[in-house]
């Protein structure tokens, strides 16, 4: 009775599209664990970027904090945080070429998964976008269909808003985002790519 | 005003060494509407993560169902958004930004992945509610 009622919606391929994304993101995360997170190596360059980062919170906080001008204790202490602060960075590269080492075969899956998607559903109108994109965005949410209505969504670009949101926030609350003392947990954090 | 402030460094600073030892204190609810308690940043940043796409997706599949339609509903979302994080943090939790990387890195968390998860659900609603 709910395959009828969904196969009734003009735009139902869309749940389809969601419910691989959904799917897909459970089987990365698990490979993820298997090969990366699980590991000794991980773990202990986890645990190093982030009382690194802790310490180095600490220091700067107590330096900003104190009172004393002694210029010689001052330049001692500027040496001893930029020294924590190289060590923190050859930390987090570390963690970055390891997670990209292992990462190879879910980006193989993540590939092999949008494939399947675009024979699927190429040149077809998976949903409707509320809004007229922008141009720019309009090259992904138009990709591949015909016509002029810059309302239809394309696969492709709903898989992306699947991938980023879903992705995210299972690595999230699986614990698996990268530390945020690491170098690279910019502005807009996507999901971790190189578990990807 | 710094008393608090000053009893609100103590505690950040214990927070600190336990975490520095590997240990967090447990995370009680009543914490989210306590403008005394003091935060990690690895909490603080969870929380606002967390409000950013529970709000976005109550947006989503609100205006899907009605359904808004208009570019200018994107721009409203990411300003209200925005402005209730900032609300939260510095009217609620009274936190002090600077403790914590500014403005900046506090309302940035959790931006990208709200945006996404909102448009998501604005767009599944409204085609499947109104198409």
């Amino acid at each position: 009775m709910a395959s009828a009622l969904f196969s009734g919606l003009r735009y139902s391929d869309s749940l389809t599209v969601v419910g691989i994304s959904f799917c897909t993101a459970v089987v990365c995360e698990a490979i993820s664990w298997l090969l990366i997170y699980r590991t000794a190596s991980y773990k202990s360059l986890k645990s190093t970027i982030d009382k690194t980062s802790k310490k180095l919170e600490t220091m700067k906080t107590t330096d900003v904090n104190s009172a004393s001008a002694n210029l010689l204790k001052k330049t001692s202490k500027t040496k001893k945080i930029d020294r924590v602060e190289t060590s923190l960075k050859e930390s987090s590269r570390d963690l970055s070429m390891f997670k990209f080492k292992s990462g190879g075969v879910v980006a193989l899956v993540l590939f092999m998964v949008f494939g399947l998607l675009n024979s699927l559903f190429e040149g077809k109108p998976v949903a409707k976008i509320p809004f007229v994109p922008i141009k720019l965005v309009q090259k992904m949410s138009h990709r591949g269909l015909a016509g002029d209505d810059m309302t239809d969504c394309s696969m492709a670009f709903l898989y992306l808003l699947c991938s980023i949101s879903i992705r995210t926030n299972l690595q999230k609350f699986l614990g698996f985002s990268p530390p945020r003392g690491a170098a690279g947990a910019g502005l807009f954090p996507m999901p971790d790519p190189k578990s990807s | 005003m710094t008393e608090r402030k000053s009893a609100k460094l103590n505690q950040q600073k214990q927070l600190l060494q336990h975490h520095q030892n590997g240990h967090l204190p447990p995370f009680k609810l009543a914490k989210l509407l306590d403008p005394d308690a003091s935060w990690d940043k690895d909490q603080l940043g969870d929380v606002l993560h967390w409000t950013r796409q529970a709000f976005g997706l109550l947006c989503g599949l609100i205006w899907g169902a009605i359904p808004l339609v208009g570019g200018v509903w994107f721009l409203l979302f990411v300003s209200v958004s925005t402005g209730i994080i900032y609300a939260y943090y510095a009217l609620v939790l009274k936190v002090d930004e600077e403790e914590f990387g500014g403005h900046g890195a506090l309302l940035q968390e959790g931006l990208f992945a709200s945006i996404s998860l909102f448009l998501l659900a604005w767009i599944l609603v409204c085609s499947l509610a109104h198409f």
